[in-house]
């Protein structure tokens, strides 16, 4: 083999192997930044359960319990609870009342009070 | 004369390098072609760590998929004594006993072993690990471990059961379903670097299998009812012990399973075994008289008697073999059903001697008496019924008013829900299913029936007289606001050590269902040695009220919203 067949040939090879020690040292450097960027992965997921857990505790009814016992909350008795009608029956009621507003303003002439409306400033 | 010394002196170098060349290629060969496989070794033990990778333990649900027990990780505190100074192993000593109530020669005895690694503390809490690291010692170390919690403490927690400290069910479901539970572990084969740290490049892997989820038939709402209304009897009547279930009659399954004395799950460790006792399955006691409904299902399904049959009830004493019945009021004349309503111990025993002990005996067996239910709990026991041939003169009249017999409150309850569901034993059951980590099912337990013990008519008879003893027998203070209700009271004597029953000592207990028509919720109540008030009628009923007034309100109130969101997905799929 001539000298500089040879030397292109060990150059080469020079070449491959250092390509190879990048390649394995970028593997390993990857590796490290990896393994940091999952330790914080997992401390995060950590948490997360932890929180997830003092939900669960902080909302048991064992522990409403013992805080609703040791503030002296009363539940309301069925008496006591005010019933608010729906939205529709409420709607109906409210325009009833109006129109007999209505009439009794137009009989007896007296002005009904301003009522707030919604503008449409389309 | 010089050159040749000279030449001589370049051969003999020239000879010596080829000699030590001739050794190091021997050398070589021998380390290349024999001893190849002990250095691989070796290399492999410092460049490689095996590491075990735990799998996540199931979590247990509640009927509604609230969590009872969950996986926290946790920090372990370990040392590495070899690498460790003097100075900061007594650095340790010192500090380490106050952070973590540890003994100071427990530390000593482990900081002073000749080993590379030695827990020190497992699972500890984090305020605890941030004052460790503060102090900076060096040779000491934490790893990440997954610690089971349960987010109710106390609630459920004979059922629930917990682990140990290596994750392995010890006592309730985490015990029975273990197996499914605990998953399998993994192992990983990762690189350490020269500094002997790991680095997650792993060689070969083996993933570890996670747990399965087990869904319970506990709902933690009626569970949470029941609790409630027995804690508040225990601590009135200051009773020894108090158990409470609840049961769906028409599947078996527990609603709520509730014992007295309790403790916290998060805190086994400091708690003696009577308290973590699941009394409502390992438990016997005599029932006393709620176990009439078995006299009366017998006597109606054998057609013996019929409602209006009348007994003498001798006016409050009776003496059969030799020793005399009392009543706890005197009674004359009363018709079958009143003598269940008023509870008469004389007209049962009559009933009874018109039965005969063979068929007593049949009923006994077919209610699920003597035997193991089979519920999915540890601990459970078969209880004692008596074969006809070892029964005593007294056994006779004995035995339909439940003494000399040893029940289980699971056993009642099943009992009393042979009549709620219109004559079948049904297979109490406390596992709704178990579901892997992507919420398919893997196991259902769907209800099973053991065998029919009564007609439904006869069950239909039973349960009027049985709503009879609510409404105006002795049951009185059971009465449900709202809903009609059944059930059955007891008071039973416990014996004393001498084998005589006791004047002091009872066994309080309330056996019902509501509603009456048709029952959703079958409860059974039992306070051991209640004062100062000690009957069923006074001290068991009205937590039966209490709690199926709460758990039969709940159920109205869930299943219209179940039934809105159902149909909300159905329009949404459509």
């Amino acid at each position: 083999m001539k000298l500089p067949k040879f030397m292109l040939l060990v150059a080469s090879v020079t070449c491959l192997c250092l390509l190879y020690v990048c390649q394995q040292t970028e593997i390993f450097r990857l590796a490290y930044v990896g393994q940091k960027r999952s330790i914080l992965l997992r401390d995060s997921l950590d948490k997360n359960t932890m929180l997830r857990y003092n939900i669960n505790k902080n909302t048991s009814l064992v522990l409403l319990n013992d805080r609703i016992t040791a503030s002296n909350f009363e539940m309301p008795d069925s008496y006591r609870v005010v019933k608010v009608p729906g939205v529709s029956q409420g709607t109906a009621a409210d325009h009833r009342s109006s129109s007999l507003k209505s009439l009794a303003a137009s009989v007896f002439g007296i002005k009904r009070q301003a009522e707030a409306r919604t503008i449409d400033r389309r | 004369m010089h050159i040749v010394n000279n030449r001589r002196r370049v051969n003999a170098v020239f000879l010596f390098f080829f000699a030590f060349l001739l050794f190091c290629i021997a050398r070589l060969s021998l380390i290349q072609f024999f001893r190849a496989d002990y250095f691989a070794k070796i290399a492999q033990k410092q460049h490689n760590l095996f590491v075990e990778l735990e799998p996540r333990r199931g979590a247990i649900y509640d009927l509604n998929l609230k969590p009872q027990a969950v996986n926290v990780s946790a920090d372990s505190l370990y040392a590495s004594p070899n690498g460790m100074a003097d100075r900061d192993k007594d650095t340790a000593i010192k500090s380490l006993p106050s952070i973590l109530n540890l003994d100071h020669s427990f530390l000593k005895d482990r900081l002073y072993r000749k080993k590379s690694f030695v827990w020190l503390a497992r699972k500890i809490s984090p305020s605890q690990k941030g004052a460790i690291e503060k102090l900076g010692i060096k040779g000491l170390g934490f790893l990440k471990e997954s610690k089971r919690s349960y987010p109710n403490s106390y609630l459920a927690s004979h059922i629930v059961g917990f682990c140990g400290l290596d994750n392995v069910g010890l006592e309730g479901i985490e015990l029975r379903y273990d197996k499914y539970l605990k998953g399998s572990q993994g192992w990983s084969l990762i690189l350490r670097d020269a500094r002997q740290k790991r680095l997650d490049l792993e060689q070969k892997m083996a993933l570890p299998v996670d747990g399965y989820d087990v869904v319970l038939t506990i709902d933690e709402v009626i569970q949470y009812i029941a609790e409630r209304e027995l804690e508040k009897a225990f601590k009135a009547y200051r009773a020894f012990a108090a158990s409470i279930i609840v049961m769906d009659p028409r599947t078996g399954a527990i609603l709520a399973m509730v014992n007295r004395p309790t403790f916290d799950l998060n805190q086994y460790n400091n708690i003696d075994k009577d308290r973590r006792r699941n009394r409502s399955v390992s438990d016997l006691f005599e029932p006393g008289s709620v176990f009439k409904i078995v006299t009366a299902s017998a006597a109606l399904e054998e057609k013996k008697v019929v409602e209006q049959d009348k007994f003498f009830c001798e006016n409050g004493a009776y003496k059969v073999g030799g020793h005399i019945l009392h009543d706890h009021r005197p009674h004359g004349w009363l018709t079958f059903r009143e003598v269940i309503e008023q509870s008469s111990n004389i007209g049962t025993a009559k009933v009874a001697q018109v039965l005969g002990p063979e068929i007593i005996y049949k009923y006994v067996k077919s209610f699920g008496f003597g035997a193991k239910s089979g519920i999915d709990l540890p601990g459970e026991i078969s209880g004692m019924a008596k074969e006809p041939r070892f029964w005593s003169k007294t056994t006779m009249s004995a035995i339909p008013m439940g003494q000399e017999v040893g029940v289980t409150a699971l056993q009642l309850a099943s009992a009393i829900s042979v009549i709620a569901n219109g004559g079948q034993l049904m297979k109490p059951h406390i596992v709704k299913e178990i579901r892997d980590k992507q919420g398919e099912t893997i196991k259902s337990f769907s209800p099973v029936s053991v065998r029919r013990v009564i007609s439904e008519d006869t069950a239909n008879r039973v349960k009027k007289i049985l709503t009879g003893v609510v409404e105006t027998g002795t049951g009185r203070m059971a009465k449900i606001p709202g809903f009609t209700a059944g059930g059955k009271t007891g008071t039973a004597q416990k014996l004393e050590p001498n084998g005589a029953y006791s004047h002091r000592k009872f066994i309080a207990s309330f056996i019902g269902f509501a509603p009456a028509e048709e029952p959703l919720i079958a409860i059974v109540v039992t306070l051991d040695e209640p004062r100062p008030y000690y009957f069923g009628g006074v001290v068991a009923a009205p937590v039966f009220k209490n709690v199926a007034a709460d758990v039969l309100r709940y159920l109205k109130n869930k299943n219209p919203v179940n039934e809105v969101l159902a149909s909300n997905e159905s329009q949404r799929t459509d």
